[in-house]
């Protein structure tokens, strides 16, 4: 009994859970007002990027590429960025913000991308006078860390570049939640009106669920504007939901600007959400509003109704981002779900010193497996063998055979989830977020036990 | 003058050569745009990368052999649930990637070692798995991993599996075209004529540029079974590693797809003798034409003609109901490049539909000869065209549904404009009798959606048509 923790032994990968960090750095990029990434490498990788998104969100997003030919690949494809930056800042009018997102290609190449934005900024000064462009090195080899990481580099590069200098008190709360849905965006700005904080978000992915408008216009981009992030340096305080997603920017804010940094356990569940609102109360000085107790009271009345009952001793594999894989896994213990596999898709060492991690480790008095660097070859070997008995899988698409080939009841949370409908828009986080994935759970295994004539009688009384 | 500067590229005058206008009166030999062509960089073009062209194109397809991927993690993430191409074995080539995870170190020590490893481990794992290609990416070709010596070693460790290695980098060549010409090439050159297959008729065929999207392969299996066609090869949808082997022993290669596959056509032509003969699977008149050609060549016209009239007597009159009520629909095509000219004027004969816009990602000259010969005037054709031309070209020529893929059908979407999975179809075949009746549903289902008139509707009142206007 107790909890190992390992990695993976095999070299290769059958299976990845994680795409590489371009990818993340993408989505990051996305998440800002007015900007288009552009990404310097082959064109596959911005077009396969664009279409998983669109895969996952139903939207499409503008990603630029700067197309890397085979004579770049000789000679150094300087000319391809400075050519892709004046491209963009000629045909979009708006444009403020390029992320200028490297690849393995163009670091093994080893382009110059600091000189090459010297080049590009005077050459847009010259071309648009008046007109002030971001262009934000970040540094993506795709061989290094994975799209996680990738996420939290673009972050903490436009950080870096945009919010440059100290300047009066905004009276914000700075809030990186990490790699969410627009569903999470929008549960967490909810609850900063109810709490009355003004808070910017990083990035507001809120409008990555967009209409179809009368007029035709289209909405579909991030909501984090120019401003916002030059304001993060004169925020009140930063709130990391996330430890491996934008933790990062937040400690450089406290490092460089003297905004005092909170990170908290990433809000899955009840506990940490109670963790999560009881900081911005003692950041901000804000009472915790009746709104959020009654919200709290309803999430607890509903999954009182679940747990014991139906979850209790149901063991479950999960994997995914690890900020969201650690904090399911906490919210499985809360609703007596027990989580039996933990898979983390990359090489950060980090994970293995994580103090939630410690932490599961010392209440496990079950059998945990924690597998880190892993794939999804890892989960169908263990579902595969009868002596491991897996009664759920909580994790994206990506290991939808894994559940289809083994029946076995599979919720699907985190990135990307293209195999069903709408996920994007709801939340997994907070009070609502744990009592909708609560909710999810009992309907999907309720669903199984019927499909698979299993005790389904027991849903006559319930 | 019919190439045509759109107001979005005055910036970026070159466009002009890649967009043509079909003119009546006007000799088309005269203009043809220009195609393959590099991509100007910050366009957001839609085109993806030569490794794509190879692994998810044609390679990937086959049933029973495992893809390794060389390089980091992202080129097999990103080229796995992208695709339909079912198998009749459960999909095996839908299920799984694989990826040596390239490494910082392996990028400074070179990435063999790792690539052995992972090969063998590969072929432990699934020890009922006896095929591997594996792939080359943009960093492994450009720290020089030897991956052909890797295969041989691996090859001489384990004497039952049979490994093809394909050194097509992303950054190789314009497109994915580029990807589908080294496979074609490269599977020629090595493993053709070494495996003999069993020959169960008089009439062998190669069916060449068929990748099976939806089902289309195994709709069209059921003619070829009809008329006592054995298939040697179907290049690749739904076939196995060693029925390509055995390439060589066909009568005839049967070409639909000539942008991808046709290389490999004109080298079985070349080395083997083989006639190569292109047909367009998509469309009733086509298909009629291709399986009377088809026959013509062994001289079974009258089993064709049999089988054409069982499945027009079967099928010709849902055809002309959804004709009656598609007739006039104004139709875009922005997909990867032969589909242009395979559909173009099926729709317009066997449905009535008027084909408004072309563009094509991969197309060469050949394509474009082709697509502006069949295709109507008043038509724009257009290479390698981006987001804003294709604003541009829709406010233009207003097409009614727009076939393409899935992302910038979310952004037509948005425009009121349904459309039509034009790579990986929304209820496929596609190809075929039956497929054209699928193909001509889901067209139906789409342009007579409910949704997009209420759409339109400002509950407000009367301000629809003014902030329409304004948003044209």
């Amino acid at each position: 009994m107790g909890c190992e923790i390992t990695t993976k032994e095999r070299a290769g990968v059958i299976n990845p859970m994680y795409d590489c960090q371009p990818a993340g750095a993408q989505f990051a990029g996305i998440g800002i007002k007015d900007s288009i990434p552009l990404v310097h490498g082959g064109q596959g990788c911005c077009m396969f990027v664009r279409l998983l998104f669109a895969q996952h969100f139903k939207e499409n997003f503008d990603i630029a590429s700067t197309s890397l030919h085979e004579d770049s690949a000789v000679f150094g494809g300087h000319k391809r960025i400075q050519e892709g930056v004046m491209v963009l800042a000629q045909r979009y009018p708006d444009l403020r913000v390029i992320p200028l997102i490297t690849t393995c290609s163009t670091e093994v190449i080893g382009d110059d991308i600091e000189g090459n934005i010297a080049h590009c900024n005077a050459a847009l000064k010259e071309a648009f006078p008046g007109r002030k462009i971001h262009i934000v090195p970040v540094h993506t080899p795709s061989f290094k860390n994975s799209q996680v990481g990738g996420y939290s580099e673009c972050m903490l590069s436009v950080i870096k570049t945009i919010a440059t200098h100290k300047g009066a008190p905004n009276g914000k709360l700075n809030l990186f939640p990490g790699w969410v849905n627009p569903g999470d965006v929008m549960l967490l700005k909810r609850y900063m009106r109810e709490m009355d904080v003004e808070a910017t978000v990083f990035m507001d992915t809120e409008d990555f669920d967009s209409p179809m408008m009368p007029d035709k216009s289209i909405h579909t981009h991030g909501r984090t504007t120019v401003e916002d992030i030059a304001g993060a340096a004169n925020a009140i305080g930063s709130l990391a939901l996330a430890r491996y997603e934008g933790g990062t920017s937040a400690q450089y804010l406290q490092t460089e600007f003297e905004v005092p940094n909170t990170q908290v356990n990433t809000p899955y569940g009840i506990a940490n959400t109670d963790a999560m609102l009881q900081a911005i109360s003692r950041i901000t000085g804000k009472p915790i509003p009746e709104s959020l107790v009654r919200e709290r009271g309803i999430a607890l009345d509903a999954l009182q109704d679940l747990a014991h009952m139906f979850f209790a001793g149901k063991r479950v594999a999960l994997f995914g981002h690890p900020d969201l894989v650690i904090g399911l896994a906490q919210f499985c213990l809360e609703v007596e779900l027990k989580p039996v596999l933990l898979l983390l898709g990359d090489d950060n060492s980090k994970y293995k010193k994580d103090p939630r991690i410690l932490d599961l480790k010392a209440k496990a008095d079950w059998d945990m497996d924690v597998v880190c660097n892993a794939d999804l070859w890892e989960l169908e070997k263990r579902v595969k063998n009868p002596d491991y008995q897996i009664d759920l899988i909580l994790g994206h698409s990506k290991g939808r055979y894994v559940a289809i080939e083994h029946n076995i009841p599979m919720v699907r949370v985190g990135f990307p989830t293209f195999d069903r409908a709408g996920l994007y828009r709801k939340p997994t986080m907070g009070y609502q977020g744990a009592m909708d994935l609560g909710e999810s759970i009992a309907n999907t295994l309720f669903a199984h036990m019927e499909f698979n004539k299993d005790r389904e009688w027991l849903l006559n009384t319930w | 003058m019919p190439m045509v500067l759109l107001e979005c590229d005055k910036d970026i005058p070159e466009r002009e050569r890649h967009i043509y206008l079909k003119v009546d009166g006007e000799d088309t030999r005269d203009f043809l745009p220009i195609s393959n062509a590099p991509t100007i960089p910050g366009t957001l073009s839609e085109r993806g990368c030569s490794f794509c062209g190879a692994k998810l194109v044609i390679g990937g397809v086959l049933k029973d052999t495992i893809q390794m991927i060389h390089g980091p993690i992202g080129c097999a993430y990103d080229t796995w649930h992208t695709k339909r191409y079912p198998t009749d074995n459960g999909h095996f080539n839908l299920k799984y990637v694989w990826s040596t995870d390239m490494k910082e170190s392996h990028i400074v020590f070179g990435g063999e070692k790792r690539l052995e490893k992972s090969m063998h481990e590969a072929f432990d794992e699934m020890p009922d798995i006896k095929r591997m290609i594996v792939y080359t990416t943009c960093p492994t070709a450009l720290i020089g991993d030897d991956i052909r010596a890797v295969a041989k070693r691996v090859m001489a460790d384990r004497p039952d599996v049979d490994i093809f290695t394909c050194e097509c980098p992303g950054f190789a060549g314009v497109s994915q075209s580029k990807g589908h010409h080294v496979l074609n090439i490269g599977w020629v050159n090595e493993k053709v004529g070494t495996v003999e297959p069993e020959i169960t008729s008089k009439y062998t065929i190669n069916f060449i540029g068929d990748y099976n999207i939806g089902g289309d392969t195994q709709l069209l299996q059921k003619y070829w079974d009809k008329l006592g066609i054995q298939v040697i090869a179907h290049f690749t949808g739904n076939a196995n590693y060693d029925d390509l082997r055995g390439m060589h022993r066909a009568q005839l290669n049967v070409v639909n797809c000539a942008r991808s596959a046709g290389y490999i056509a004109n080298e079985l032509k070349k080395r083997y003798g083989i006639p190569r003969l292109d047909i367009d699977s998509w469309g009733f008149n086509y298909m009629a034409e291709g399986i009377r050609k088809v026959c013509t060549f062994f001289g079974i016209e009258e089993k064709g003609e049999a089988l054409i009239a069982e499945e027009y007597a079967k099928w010709k009159p849902q055809l002309d109901w959804y004709k009656e009520r598609l007739k006039g629909t104004k139709m875009a095509i922005w997909t990867g490049g032969p589909r242009l000219w395979h559909w173009t004027k099926s729709v317009e004969d066997d449905l009535g539909v008027q084909v408004v816009a072309m563009s094509s990602k991969f197309g060469h000259q050949e394509d474009f000869e082709k697509v502006i010969a069949r295709g109507q005037s008043g038509t724009y054709y257009i290479d390698d065209g981006n987001e804003l031309e294709f604003f541009e070209i829709i406010g233009l020529v207003k097409p009614d549904v727009i076939f393409t893929g899935p992302r910038v059908g979310e952004l037509v979407k948005k425009l009121h404009i349904p459309y039509i999975n034009g790579h990986a179809y929304h209820n496929g075949p596609y190809m075929g009798f039956e497929g054209f009746v699928n193909l001509a549903r889901d067209m139906y289902n789409a342009v007579h959606n409910p949704l997009l008139s209420l759409a339109a509707i400002d509950i407000r009142g009367g301000a629809a048509a003014t902030s329409q206007e304004a948003a044209e």
